[in-house]
């Protein structure tokens, strides 16, 4: 899969804390803090795009009942954030009907699902 | 029964104090739900709407909001715009005021209604939109007289 990263230092690694389930990426997004639309948009559409849907179709939770976006975008990409600290990287991950996502304090969103077990 | 609790907390008359002011009561430290549903700019249209008698659904607000925020009319909003605010509402803004009790949604119609905080925080609005109002009439004074 091609990596859109500016500075292609992104790792494929599987998420931390989910050591029974394989998970592989199959979608990722960069969010703008400062550009159009919010963080609750970015990473409904993230969701939409892994599930080949249009946006306005991912309903069911609303997002609000998974997490407190409003407190992730404080603590990433707040005004009181500067740009040292954001050089260390956290990342906040939730799990939305079967994917598995990951925001980074870097604005990356990525999504993930479980991918096949092997079949030997 | 007894009496009203607050009988004796009738605040006396002063003189020295503006009118108005000493009407309010400290209940108003209170209203959770006022600034909450106040808070973001997509709520306070949102509640801004409740005014209207009309019934409005999730996706004509969306376009309601769309054109607002772009500074265009209704008919001139896309549909790009319209699923952007769409989705900001639909998973975080309309959830957070049903969470505040101002509004109620129906999930099958997709209609929006007011709520028991409504009252309170409609009232709110009315008050910022009255001083706002009165500030911009000053201004607009001040610019008569410059000219």
């Amino acid at each position: 899969m091609s990596n859109k990263s500016d500075d292609g230092i992104m790792d494929e690694d599987d998420p931390i804390g989910s050591a029974e389930t394989h998970w592989s990426q199959v979608v990722q997004r960069h969010y703008e803090p400062d550009g159009h639309g919010d963080l609750t948009t970015a990473i409904v559409y993230a969701i939409a795009a892994a599930e080949g849907v249009s946006p306005s179709e991912i309903k069911s939770p609303p997002l609000y009942e998974c997490l407190d976006v409003p407190a992730i975008e404080n603590a990433f990409f707040g005004s009181g954030v500067s740009e040292g600290s954001r050089q260390g990287t956290g990342t906040v991950e939730f799990h939305y009907t079967d994917y598995l996502v990951q925001i980074r304090s870097d604005g990356w969103i990525q999504v993930y699902e479980p991918s096949e077990p092997e079949q030997v | 029964m007894i009496d009203e609790p607050d009988a004796d907390e009738e605040v006396p008359s002063d003189a020295s104090a503006p009118p108005n002011r000493q009407l309010l009561s400290p209940d108003i430290l209170d209203i959770e739900p006022v600034y909450e549903a106040l808070g973001h700019s997509r709520r306070r249209y949102l509640c801004y709407t409740l005014f209207e008698d009309t019934e409005w659904s999730l996706t004509d607000l969306a376009t309601k909001v769309a054109a607002w925020e772009n500074d265009v009319p209704d008919h001139a909003v896309t549909e790009d715009q319209r699923e952007d605010v769409y989705v900001s509402l639909y998973h975080a803004h309309v959830p957070k005021l049903v969470d505040e009790g101002v509004i109620t949604y129906d999930e099958t119609t997709g209609k929006i209604t007011a709520a028991e905080h409504a009252e309170q925080v409609l009232t709110a609005l009315e008050g910022i939109g009255a001083s706002l109002d009165a500030n911009q009439e000053s201004h607009a004074r001040s610019d008569m007289d410059e000219q």
